[in-house]
């Protein structure tokens, strides 16, 4: 079996892809975020009742991370492909 | 004179906390189905049932100063005021460039209430007590223009700002000319803030000021046309800058039928077809409709636009409108009007 790379470079990419993963879905629920926390500061201003439900919906975005932080998980522990590869 | 130069980009979050605290503030507005309970209620009652609304501050503070009518009609008043302050004050950007620029009307309103006041002779603490301080000009310099000795020398403390052209309009034996002049200005001042600009918002906003002026003007005609006034001096009287202003200004001076035969198929018309007989008796009843109508027009456009200066403007619209009909109410009460009247009068959308 051929060696197409280095096991070091292939751990380091899927490292990096990993990270990638959780970031970027770390950030598009901030993006996400923010509109609904403005609001939800807004209700609460007016209705400090609303502050559970305003709390749920402001973490509704929250849940993304989580997508991306199972697909990190995912490819550094549980998918390894060159576990083939690096052998001899 | 500041005009509105934002970039687009990024500004519907800048909307987000301010349309939050509108919508929630309109749960706390007096819902339509109290109005007619009103109706049935004591003055007494009515102020006992404010008390238990968003206006129980201002309510506990004047009633040791006033009661009953004057009583409710002050307190709804500086609860109007204050709102409306507090919105200018907890928006940011463009959301507080937009309310000021409509806040702007009760300026507008003041310097008029000054103005009638000293035309007829009221003391100044007579006409700080219907200010309402709500717009840019502040309420201590409300009371020192109340202060001053004539109609001239508060004309003249205007002198350098936009309204001197407006107020130059005074020919010192009515107030008629120098209102409507400062009603045209009033609008002309937004368009020239916020119109022609990249912000999304204040094209919004002009949308709904367009419509506005439109059922302003539709008013006017209704009035004057019914009361056989020439075209000439109808069309002086219109507002500049509203969509239909062409078509409205064709209708004045028109016979009453062949007006109302006009009006067809514009979309204010549903809301009014029903009562717009030729045999109309009174046309108070229109300006309730329309101004109904208006409020459901800013909410409606709202939907579309959920992250805007709409459902701020829907809000300061069903506030004042909640606040003129309580003052009809009570006022109606006061005077010993019949119910049916004054249910008339009050704007439910």
């Amino acid at each position: 079996m051929a060696v197409v790379a280095d096991a070091g470079t292939l751990y380091g990419l899927l490292a990096v892809g990993a990270g990638l993963a959780t970031g970027l879905a770390g950030i598009g629920a901030g993006v996400g975020e923010q509109g609904i926390g403005a609001a939800v500061v807004g209700v609460v201003a007016e209705e400090p009742g609303f502050l559970g439900k305003g709390l749920f919906l402001m973490l509704l975005p929250e849940t993304l991370i989580i997508f991306g932080l199972a697909v990190s998980l995912i490819l550094m522990f549980a998918w390894t492909p060159f576990a083939g590869i690096v052998t001899p | 004179m500041p005009v509105l130069r934002l970039p687009k980009f990024g500004l519907p979050v800048k909307y987000a906390y301010i349309t939050g605290r509108v919508r929630a503030m309109k749960t706390k507005l007096i819902p339509a189905e109290m109005y007619p309970r009103m109706m049935s209620m004591e003055l007494s009652e009515i102020a006992r049932y404010l008390e238990e609304t968003q206006y129980k501050d201002e309510i506990d503070a004047l009633s040791k100063d006033y009661s009953g009518v004057e009583l409710i009609e002050h307190a709804t008043f500086a609860n109007l005021a204050k709102t409306f302050r507090k919105l200018e004050e907890v928006s940011i950007d463009e959301p507080s460039f937009l309310i000021l620029e409509y806040l702007r009307r009760w300026d507008v309103w003041n310097i008029k209430t000054i103005l009638r006041g000293k035309f007829s002779g009221a003391t100044d603490t007579d006409i700080t007590k219907y200010l309402v301080p709500a717009g840019e000009l502040s309420p201590e310099h409300l009371e020192e223009l109340a202060k001053k000795d004539s109609i001239n020398d508060i004309i003249s403390a205007f002198d350098g700002t936009d309204y001197a052209s407006a107020l130059a309009q005074y020919d010192g034996n009515n107030l008629a000319s120098l209102e409507n002049a400062l009603d045209k200005l009033y609008y002309f001042r937004m368009e020239r803030a916020v119109g022609g600009t990249l912000s999304v918002g204040g094209g919004l906003l002009l949308k709904y000021v367009r419509r506005e002026i439109d059922i302003k003007n539709l008013i006017t005609l209704f009035r004057m046309n019914k009361a056989g006034v020439d075209g000439a001096i109808i069309q002086e009287n219109l507002i500049p800058g509203g969509k239909l202003h062409d078509e409205l200004s064709r209708m004045a001076g028109q016979p009453f039928g062949e007006f109302l035969r006009g009006l067809e198929g514009y979309p204010f018309w549903s809301s009014i077809s029903d009562i717009a007989t030729a045999d109309l008796d009174a046309v108070s009843r229109i300006e309730a409709r329309l101004k109904a109508y208006l409020i459901r027009y800013a909410w409606a456009l709202s939907n579309y636009h959920p992250l805007s200066i709409l459902p701020v403007l829907g809000y300061m619209v069903s506030k004042e409108t909640e606040v003129s009909n309580i003052r009809k109410i009570v006022r109606g009460k006061e005077a010993g009007l019949p119910a049916e009247l004054v249910e008339e009068q009050v704007v439910v959308a």
